[in-house]
């Protein structure tokens, strides 16, 4: 796996035998992830994999069972408190004061944190179109959101911890975000994103790690993993089509009429071999998308699922 | 319609049902043994006549302690006893039950986004209020039947003597004040914007019905004011002394009107909205909101407020009837008994004030469990996360906490006294604005001292924080409601922090039982703030 190798100070999160039981559930097992300083960081999995809590024990909120945390060097667990002098912290879901105003909130965040920018946190009200003047119960799920995510922003944060950030946007709301994580990039800040919006993660992250039952199964750049996963082949033939099941490298064959779907592991000449003795009306071929990297690491689960009683 | 859609229509009154049914036989069994065991000592303490008769004389037409617990009457009899005894704790205990699970089964599930679901059902928001309405009725029910019949098993007893219906009867009082404050819970659930503003209000319901009683019981010319306050009412039922049921009328129709109203403007107004504090947007007030200590300040100043206005009025009531009092205990002459299992020994007022701050003392710890219960909202709601993933010290913002809920204790004891002086004054009851003073801060050490534990509840275990805390107070009060009249066991005493303190004026301070309270109540402090910080954070 693609893992961050360079000095205390260069890297944002550092993680090392981290694990989280809640009884006898395992959460998270010996979790070892680097986030490099400046990098984008996509955090995938299904619902239950551990994905938030492993922001949780990055922000010292729950304890870890053993391992180790931290964030710019500084031990999350030891000492919460200094860690999150560099962190800004977006939940998915927003639970805030019901009885203060958006702007009461932000100022009140603002302070507690110890920096805010007023004239970027006009900037990022006038860009998520938020009215700061009502009581945070009269709010709808999305302008929580929004109110929780500038008050996140705000601060320029060296490292921003988002957990499903987009949750309850509109569309346009979501580019607005998007541009804000592509602003923060440039300026260096760091950023570790969890999603299940798996086009936001394409089009903002470095590297994707990807969790699985509480363990971390891949990480890396998304090229390098299209590369070494399956290509996704479809052929039409004029006739009818051949078996292409026993070629080799071929797998997930599926024939609908004349067309064939299949995927590729390795060398694709073996089929090349095959379809050239056919007659092949179209063919084309491409590498998977994010959402498909991350529905193979998860086919045999969902199979067990499907063939649970 | 077929049965599943039956059941489905009736889904709100099932699950309400089941939820204040748990409380019902709780509150049901509680009240029933108190009865029960109220009855049974009293025929074991006062075995004869003239023990019967010294106690009547000690106790009927003592107007400090009708304006406590009510008009006295025929405490020469089992029946007449028990009613003294148990009517005001059932009243007392039976409205925060009814105020508290009614805000929390209607109200605080429009908060946590629960009652939506069910209005996405088969039900409509006056429909749904309605069957909320109903379900809790099942647990007053449940109440009465359960304290009723426990009684009656009591009151078969021929040395006894209390018949079903008058057992009935008397658990129908306790159970009425209970109804009464499901009512109150479900409208003020209406008016508020939440259900800590719903509380707040019918907290003050409460304490304005207790403190109009307390008036008019405290002088003949302001009897009158009974029928103006629904505790007064239920005292109006006069069960075992005669029974008076014309007062079920105002009660029924108390019940009836609260609860149709709670159900009509459920049907009219859109869910989350807010009749008293209601306002969607307002200019930034940001003076208290610069850190984590002003806005605990912020969140919890309504409540701590009204709670000192409270505390104020309780004490100006104890300086108006001191006086009165002092005087009806002088000429019976056997109320120093009282007294003296307190600890005390000082002419009739004094006496008097002394007992009566031991009680004030029990009211200020109410305060205290309001305050980790605060805490413990914060946690559960998801608020407090906003803080602590910002730079903020988790021993901070709970140790603030624990130090401004003993703040409020000091200044909530110490106005008790002042305005016991202030009420005193015009009276000429002699007891100086020092003595006054310092009764009122005495009773601040046992409210720390539960603080303290709440703190370290809150810290172990967060999840049954309030529960112990409120716990602690009902016990505290229970106990102290029984020692005052009867030499119980000291082992149950010591289990009453309240009844640690010297009846102060009555009594010299017993600093160092105060010093021992304020000591485990810092020690429990600190382990719960420990404690805090290395545990996880946990939701509802």
């Amino acid at each position: 796996m693609d893992q961050v190798t360079a000095t205390p100070t260069d890297v944002a999160i550092r993680t090392e035998g981290l694990s989280k039981r809640f009884g006898t559930t395992d959460a998270l097992i010996d979790l070892d992830l680097a986030v490099a300083r400046g990098e984008v960081l996509g955090y995938l999995g299904p619902n239950g994999a551990g994905k938030t809590t492993t922001i949780r024990l990055l922000l010292g909120l729950i304890r870890a069972t053993s391992g180790r945390a931290e964030v710019f060097g500084i031990d999350a667990q030891a000492d919460p408190v200094e860690a999150h002098r560099h962190v800004a912290y977006v939940p998915g879901e927003a639970n805030l004061w019901p009885s203060l105003t958006g702007e009461e909130t932000l100022h009140l965040l603002g302070r507690v944190q110890g920096r805010a920018d007023p004239d970027y946190r006009q900037v990022l009200i006038d860009r998520f179109q938020f009215d700061p003047s009502k009581k945070v119960r009269t709010y709808s799920k999305g302008n929580k959101q929004k109110l929780i995510l500038i008050a996140g922003l705000m601060g320029r944060a060296d490292l921003l911890i988002l957990d499903e950030p987009t949750s309850g946007l509109d569309p346009l709301m979501e580019r607005a975000f998007r541009d804000c994580i592509a602003e923060a990039r440039e300026r260096g800040q760091t950023v570790f994103l969890s999603s299940h919006i798996m086009s936001e993660v394409e089009a903002l992250c470095d590297r994707v790690a990807i969790l699985r039952a509480g363990r971390l199964v891949d990480i890396g750049r998304i090229a390098d993993m299209r590369h070494l996963s399956a290509l996704t082949v479809e052929v039409e033939f004029d006739g009818e089509a051949p078996d292409l099941a026993a070629v080799p490298g071929v797998s997930g064959v599926a024939v609908d009429g004349d067309r064939v779907t299949c995927q590729v592991d390795g060398s694709i000449d073996p089929l090349l071999a095959v379809l050239a003795r056919s007659r092949v009306r179209h063919l084309t071929s491409r590498e998977p998308s994010l959402e498909e990297l991350f529905l193979a690491h998860y086919g045999s689960d969902v199979s067990e699922t499907a063939d649970a009683p | 319609m077929h049965r599943d859609e039956r059941r489905s229509a009736r889904t709100v009154f099932v699950t309400t049902a089941k939820r204040a049914a748990r409380g019902g036989v709780l509150w049901g069994v509680i009240f029933g043994a108190l009865i029960a065991s109220s009855a049974t000592t009293y025929v074991s303490a006062f075995p004869d006549a003239a023990s019967r008769a010294a106690v009547a004389a000690t106790l009927e037409g003592n107007r400090g302690f009708e304006a406590l617990f009510g008009i006295i009457r025929g405490v020469d009899t089992v029946a007449g006893y028990t009613a003294y005894k148990t009517l005001y704790s059932m009243i007392v205990l039976g409205a925060i039950w009814g105020l508290l699970t009614s805000t929390r089964l209607l109200r605080g599930e429009e908060d946590a986004g629960r009652w939506e679901l069910y209005l996405a059902g088969r039900t409509t928001r006056g429909g749904a209020a309605g069957q909320a309405a109903a379900g809790l009725g099942v647990g007053v029910l449940l109440i009465w039947v359960l304290a009723g019949s426990i009684a009656a098993a009591a009151g078969a007893d021929a040395k006894v003597g209390i018949g079903v219906s008058a057992a009935f009867y008397l658990a129908g009082a306790g159970a009425a004040s209970a109804a009464m404050f499901v009512g109150i819970g479900l409208l003020v659930g209406q008016l508020a914007a939440n259900r800590h503003t719903a509380n707040v209000i019918g907290a003050a319901v409460i304490a304005g019905s207790y403190l109009v009683r307390m008036v008019a019981d405290s002088a003949p010319e302001f009897g009158w004011l009974r029928w103006a306050s629904p505790f007064g009412w239920i005292e109006e039922l006069r069960p075992l002394t005669g029974s008076d049921p014309v007062a079920w009328i105002p009660i029924a129709l108390f019940v009836v009107l609260c609860s149709s109203a709670a159900v009509m403007l459920a049907a009219r107004r859109d869910l989350g909205a807010a009749a008293i504090g209601g306002r969607d947007a307002q200019p930034a007030r940001t003076l208290l909101l610069g850190g984590e200590a002003g806005l605990t300040i912020r969140l919890t100043r309504p409540a701590t407020i009204a709670w000192l206005g409270a505390m104020a009025v309780t004490g100006l009531v104890f300086g108006l009837v001191a006086e009165a009092a002092g005087s009806a205990m002088q000429a019976t002459g056997g109320f120093e008994q009282a007294i003296q299992r307190l600890g005390g020994t000082a002419p009739a007022v004094v006496s008097y004030l002394g007992f009566v701050f031991v009680f004030a003392a029990g009211l200020v710890a109410i305060a205290v469990a309001g305050q980790i219960a605060s805490a413990r909202s914060e946690e559960a709601a998801g608020h407090l996360e906003n803080l602590l993933v910002r730079p903020v010290a988790r021993w901070r913002w709970l140790g603030f906490r624990l130090a401004l809920g003993a703040a409020v204790v000091v200044v909530a004891s110490a106005l008790v006294g002042v305005m016991a002086w202030v009420g005193g004054a015009g009276s000429h009851t002699g007891v100086s604005f020092g003595q006054l003073l310092k009764a009122g801060l005495n009773v601040a050490p046992p409210a720390i001292f539960i603080l303290g534990l709440g703190g370290l509840a809150f810290g172990l275990w967060p999840r049954g924080a309030t529960g112990v805390v409120y716990g602690l107070v009902v016990w505290s009060f229970l106990v102290e409601t029984l020692s005052a009249i009867f030499d119980s066991n000291h082992w149950l005493r010591d289990t009453s922090p309240v009844l640690h303190i010297a009846p102060v004026p009555a009594a010299a301070p017993n600093l160092t039982a105060a010093a021992w309270l304020l000591g485990l109540g810092l020690v429990a402090a600190l382990g719960g703030i420990v404690a805090f910080g290395r545990r996880d954070l946990a939701g509802a």
